[in-house]
């Protein structure tokens, strides 16, 4: 049934359709429409969960470490600061191998305080072993949810769905909620692989010394390729029962294009406008949507970019020293195919700033106008600032 | 429905989860220090003369298994009703309880013990040997030490026959002791309980001196346990004026039921227990009681609670006054006494005792003489030591050829003249006599030494016959060895008793019984000191859980595969019934 | 003495606590009165490595190792998972060690007990961080060595009243016990055990080698930080019932101090400082439980 709903209630929707039954979080800003709904559910008994109003990100997560050990589908969601504190139980969530779904909604860091889109605060968190999708649409968020507990329910990792602050969160847009039993048709209930259990005890997470501890983190690195081969057999599986796809990236106009540009989150959506206006004008460009990012699709990111002349990524994030994250990991998956395009690396929309139709043609143009990036990030739309001191 | 959480994938899952325990770690490879299970000897029971288990007799009475407690007694000492009564229980003098409260009143719960055992008609089991020696014992005399000596051979398996003078068993205990100290029936049941192991008691049987030579063909050995009967004289003139009385023939005739009025002032002379008992019957007969002593009143022989419970019955002391002559005018005696006092020391360490000033003189209405005795007849002192002739703690064993074995026990060996001592002495004896008869000569001193509690003198008859005492050590456990923190200060119990006015009008018992409550109570003061009482503290403190019990919890065993030797167990023993040594090879 | 405890051990040997571990004695104990029906939540502490290196467990029980600090959350998670799957039975209990339940772990012990969730936590309380090798905490005591206040920086602040924090949150239940004090330590975990709600159990647990003693002293000591009021034996209820549990004969701290490695440094005048801080607190337990003081 198509209803008007914000991205923090699809979320919510989503949750509640995939029968969650622990759900942990600390408010944050703009985090907290998903958790006020979440709440709203389970007071009215529209969920059968707990949840639990912890004093910080770091216990809610931490929270879900135990409820989960004891065999349970468990939920949080975070942003910014609350992303930032939690990181220590990212680790130990992966470690532990807990399919553990997060709503992390992209919030830039202090300081200055600022509560808007920054995709520093989630790509911060790559290293830490957990899946990450980052959406374009409510549907898409709602729909990435319920695929995400049963991609990391299969290959027992934790999964991170990546929403923008406002643009994302805040806005309303019909969405197509589905009935709870197809919902159940694509993610029966959780049957735990391992759980904490006093008829069969044992210690998780123990002391592990250097002749076990590696083995555990290979484990985790086959999960990761694991969930890379399981993800088309979900996605069928999932067009099959509700009609959507998405794809661990999207390429528009990829093929034969000179130009693709590579986006992220809501970015997207405007990106899709001018790149329907540039080819009405007859420009060979091209789109691809990065909606996985870990595990890295590497070979799908090199049969679509391999064939461009010139790729151009737009982060909304960047790594301090070195360039936007995206660009980063995409010419690394480009470095070792012979005759691979140049990968040229623009910073825009950093803390809630308006990435619009303009900033993406002027970018394009740029692109069209060099044979190769002069440097490797170009921070787009910066203002002149009169230094007070 | 796609079927999920297959094992294929599954078998990716390596997890930092745990399948197996922490056994496999022998931790007891850390160990410097050894703990070890090792009982040890209490000060009381090495402080008995007659070797009484004594913490775990009270051990035993605070569970409330009063029978066993009782049977543990019987095993060194027939006599626990009277020694419950009668004996100076040098134990207290030694319980550590004293440097924490108060001594454990052990001569209260040995009588309680042997009152309740009588009063539910107990029928004892008296560990023995099972198999009969073929040796015969003749025990001359019928008081504490012959009997005791016919009870402990009996045990050890040899055939035994006893031979008393007078028409009545009991000796000192029969004839010497007033009733209200030690009721009559109370005497005849334990007699009788020894009669019971087949022992026949041949009364008003005297033995002439020529039933040494005479035993030998039938008697492998004669026991001699005559006691003290010949009173010693005072030396001073008038002494063998009529009515000047002896005092051990007065109590006899009180304990044949005679009992004579008597009045006005009695002087009583010496300052021994029997003294004390002269002056306190005659008080019970009516007569008012002084008691005349040469020394001072901290010197007298007689127990220390005798004194007292004679002055609350109105007993007066005059110390330091010495009998000078006897005169008898007009129908009253005439009693000139030297004052004395005290310059210097004796051998024995008491106050030398010198004259002081003029003579004085006193009047009495009565004088009785209750200064000791000695042995009744010449040939039954022992003789002296030579190569045949083998003086022990408290009995002397002569070996000389041509006669059957003799060993002199009771007051005629012993080394203090009391009940206990004369158990003390027929034990010793009965040990000595059965190393000789199983092991030979050269192995008596050696065959002693091995049953003695703790340090000696004092000997075991369960350590003898092999029973589990022999497995304690002979270290003495004193109080600083005492873990303190497991126990709570609680008075000793206050002996009921009767009134010194109640007292007066007669010759019942004085100290009355206690409850079984007031008895577990008082035994649960115990430090049980080196005894093991499963209270588990050893089981609970061990942090690596290395310390296992048997079915019941009565067992216990120390894992040595994982104890790393903390030594907590033995640091936490309230009673120190473990040690903990240095790792050998370590 | 007599344990009202099972007669069945939930630890298996060959873990590698140091010889004399008091925290081992205490969870020895906990086990054998809660039994096998508990999941229990275990933080960084000495006991991450006691409970045994991988594939190790010394435990009987489901363990769930956790972040340090997260003692409090964990087993709210954990709880929450139990009672959604109705299991009412099954009781959740947060081990941890002072570090992790005075310090880093306090805001979400804190939380945790603000919500009142159904969990007993506790907390064994060596001192100092121990496992790390002994540096100071703050339920280090006044006047203590550590690696962290060594030489004349020996710690100069009083050691934090963990119990008052946890009772200013009116917690149903809260206690103090001592390994040296077992029947006392059995009942109150199973008055834990048989009320509602967030419950607390502050278990004094020598360190030998923090504390620098011989191993078998450790329950002597243990013991004796009672028997001069340092460690005093009490309970909470609803965080106004106070009960005094134990009234010791107040022996003098200095012989507690002088057996004892890591406070040899101290003199005679804070030997009496010390005392006069005992006294003082006793004062305040005394009036707050109601008894006449002197």
């Amino acid at each position: 049934m198509k209803r008007v709903l914000e991205g923090s209630q699809a979320v919510a929707e989503a949750v509640r359709l995939s029968r969650v039954a622990v759900i942990s979080a600390y408010p944050i800003t703009p985090q907290t429409h998903i958790v006020e709904t979440l709440s709203d559910f389970c007071a009215q008994g529209k969920m059968n969960a707990r949840f639990l109003r912890v004093e910080s990100e770091h216990s809610a997560l931490a929270s879900l470490i135990g409820a989960a050990t004891t065999g349970v589908r468990a939920f949080t969601a975070t942003s910014g600061q609350g992303l930032a504190l939690m990181h220590e139980v990212l680790h130990w969530t992966s470690g532990a191998r807990l399919p553990i779904v997060m709503a992390e909604v992209n919030r830039a860091l202090a300081p200055g305080w600022n509560i808007w889109i920054d995709q520093t605060d989630s790509l911060a968190q790559r290293d830490t072993g957990w899946i990450q999708f980052y959406c374009e649409s409510g549907q898409e968020v709602l729909d990435t949810v319920i695929q995400s507990y049963r991609l990391g329910e299969e290959v027992n990792m934790p999964v991170m769905v990546v929403l923008d602050a406002f643009f994302l969160s805040h806005t309303y847009e019909p969405v197509d909620v589905p009935e709870q039993e197809e919902v159940d048709r694509f993610l029966p209930p959780f049957v735990p692989k391992f759980k904490a259990d006093p008829a069969a005890p044992c210690a998780f997470g123990p002391l592990v010394p250097p002749a076990a501890y590696m083995e555990m983190r290979h484990s985790m690195a086959q999960a990761m390729e694991e969930a890379l081969r399981c993800y088309p057999a979900m996605e069928e599986a999932f067009e099959g029962l509700f009609g959507r796809r998405y794809g661990m990236v999207e390429a528009v106009h990829c093929e034969g294009s000179d130009i693709v540009l590579v986006t992220t989150g809501t970015v997207t959506s405007t990106c899709r406008q001018v790149l329907e206006e540039l080819r009405g004008k007859g420009e060979k460009v091209g789109l691809l949507k990065l909606r996985m990012f870990r595990p890295f699709p590497t070979d799908e990111i090199r049969r679509h970019l391999g064939g461009a002349k010139k790729v151009a990524v737009i982060d909304r994030n960047f790594s301090f020293g070195a360039s936007g994250i995206f660009a980063q990991e995409i010419r690394a998956a480009l470095c070792n195919e012979p005759g691979h395009p140049p990968v040229f690396g623009f910073v825009a929309g950093i803390g809630g700033r308006d990435v619009t139709a303009d900033t993406l043609k002027g970018i394009y143009e740029h692109v069209k106008a060099k044979e190769s990036p002069d440097r490797e990030s170009v921070w787009v739309g910066l203002q002149e600032v009169r230094n007070e001191a | 429905m796609e079927k999920r959480n297959d094992t294929a994938k599954t078998s990716l899952l390596i997890l930092p989860r745990t399948f197996t325990s922490t056994e496999a770690n022998k931790t007891g490879s850390w160990r410097y220090l050894r703990p070890r299970y090792e009982e040890k000897t209490s000060p009381c029971s090495n402080a008995c003369p007659a070797g009484e288990d004594i913490a775990r007799i009270e051990m035993l009475a605070e569970e409330g298994l009063f029978k066993e407690a009782w049977e543990t007694i019987l095993r060194e000492n027939p006599f626990p009703a009277i020694c419950g009564r009668v004996c100076f229980h040098p134990c207290e003098g030694r319980c550590n309880r004293k440097e924490f409260d108060e001594a454990v009143a052990i001569h209260q719960i040995e009588r309680f013990l042997a009152d309740t055992a009588r009063k539910n008609d107990s029928k004892p089991v008296i560990v023995g040997r099972n198999e009969k020696r073929p040796e015969k014992i003749a025990i001359a005399g019928a008081g504490p030490a012959g009997l005791a000596a016919a009870y402990f051979l009996t045990r050890l398996g040899y055939g035994c026959e006893i031979f008393e003078a007078r028409e009545e068993a009991g000796g000192i205990l029969r004839w010497g002791i007033p009733p209200y100290r030690l009721p009559l029936d109370v005497l005849q049941a334990e007699i009788a309980r020894i009669q019971d192991l087949g022992i026949p008691i041949r009364t008003g049987t005297p033995l002439g001196p020529s039933f040494l030579s005479e035993a030998r063909g039938k008697y492998a050995a004669v026991f001699l346990g005559c006691g003290h009967s010949r009173p010693r004289g005072l030396g001073i003139p008038g002494e063998d004026l009529e009515g000047v009385e002896e005092g051990l023939p007065f109590l006899a005739s009180i304990r044949r039921g005679d009992m004579p009025k008597i009045s006005g002032p009695v002087a009583v002379v010496g300052g021994g227990n029997s003294a004390v008992d002269v002056a306190r019957s005659v008080a019970r007969l009516g007569g008012e009681s002084w008691i005349l002593y040469r020394r001072r009143r901290e010197d007298m022989p007689a127990f220390e609670t005798e004194i007292l419970q004679a002055l609350e019955e109105g007993v007066k002391i005059r110390e330091l006054l010495a009998p000078v002559r006897l005169e008898r005018k007009n129908g009253r005696f005439v009693f000139t006494l030297q004052p004395m006092r005290v310059d210097g020391k004796d051998v024995d360490g008491r106050g030398r005792i010198v004259p002081d000033g003029d003579v004085e003189t006193m009047e009495f209405a009565k004088v009785f003489k209750a200064i000791g005795e000695e042995a009744g007849e010449d040939w039954y002192r022992p003789p002296a030591e030579d190569r045949d002739v083998l003086r022990l703690s408290n009995c002397t064993v002569s070996m000389k050829p041509g006669l059957p074995v003799l060993v002199y026990g009771g007051d005629l060996a012993a080394s203090l003249k009391s009940v206990v001592h004369a158990v003390a002495s027929a034990k010793e004896g009965a040990i000595a006599l059965d190393i000789l008869f199983r092991e030979g000569r050269e192995n008596l001193s050696g065959g002693l030494l091995k049953c003695r509690v703790g340090e000696g003198p004092s000997l075991s008859m369960e350590i003898h016959l092999g029973g589990p005492r022999g497995r304690r050590s002979s270290h003495i456990v004193s109080y600083s060895e005492i873990n303190a923190d497991y126990f709570q200060m609680a008075p000793r119990i206050t002996q009921p008793r009767l009134l010194p006015e109640e007292r007066l009008k007669g010759f019942d018992e004085i100290d009355l019984r206690i409850s079984a409550n007031l008895a577990i109570r008082e035994a649960g003061r115990c430090f049980n000191c080196g005894l093991c009482n499963q209270c588990d503290n050893c089981f609970l403190f061990c942090p690596d859980m290395s310390i296992h019990r048997g079915e019941g919890g009565t067992d216990r065993w120390i894992d040595y595969d994982y104890c790393k030797g903390c030594g907590l167990c033995a640091a936490e023993c309230p009673r120190n019934a473990m040690v903990l040594e240095e790792e050998k090879g370590s | 003495m007599k344990l009202e405890v099972l007669d069945r051990e939930y630890m298996y040997p060959g873990h590698v606590a140091c010889p004399g571990c008091g925290a081992a004695i205490a969870m020895r104990f906990l086990l054998k009165t809660l039994g096998e029906k508990v999941i229990m939540v275990l933080p960084a502490c000495c006991w991450s490595v006691i409970a045994g290196p991988y594939p190790q467990s010394t435990l009987k029980i489901p363990v769930i190792h956790s972040a340090f600090e997260t003692g409090g959350a964990v087993a709210t998670g954990v709880r929450a998972a139990l009672d959604i799957q109705g299991d009412t039975e099954t009781m959740v209990v947060t081990w941890a060690g002072d570090g992790g339940t005075f310090d880093i772990g306090f805001q979400a012990l804190s939380g945790a007990v603000e919500r009142n969730e159904n969990f007993i936590y506790v907390c064994y309380d060596n001192e100092a961080y121990m496992n790390t090798g002994v540096q100071r905490s703050s339920s280090t005591p006044y006047g203590a060595w550590t690696t962290t206040t060594p030489g004349r920086e020996w710690k100069k602040m009083r050691k934090k009243n963990i119990v008052e924090a946890l009772v200013a949150h009116r917690i149903p239940y809260a206690a103090t016990a001592n390994i040296a004090f077992p029947e006392d330590l059995v009942t109150k975990v199973k008055k834990a055990r048989d009320t509602k709600g967030s419950r607390f159990l502050h278990i004094f647990a020598t360190c030998p080698t923090g504390w620098r003693i011989p191993s078998e002293m450790s329950v002597r000591i243990a013991r004796m930080a009672v028997q001069t009021n340092i460690f005093p034996l009490y309970e909470v209820e609803d965080g106004v019932r106070y009960t005094i549990n134990y009234k010791p004969k107040e022996f003098p701290v200095k012989e507690y101090f002088h057996l004892q490695g890591r406070f040899q440094h101290l003199t005679d005048e804070d030997l009496d400082h010390i005392q006069d801080m005992v006294n003082e607190d006793w004062q305040l337990l005394l009036r707050k439980a109601g008894e006449r003081t002197p």
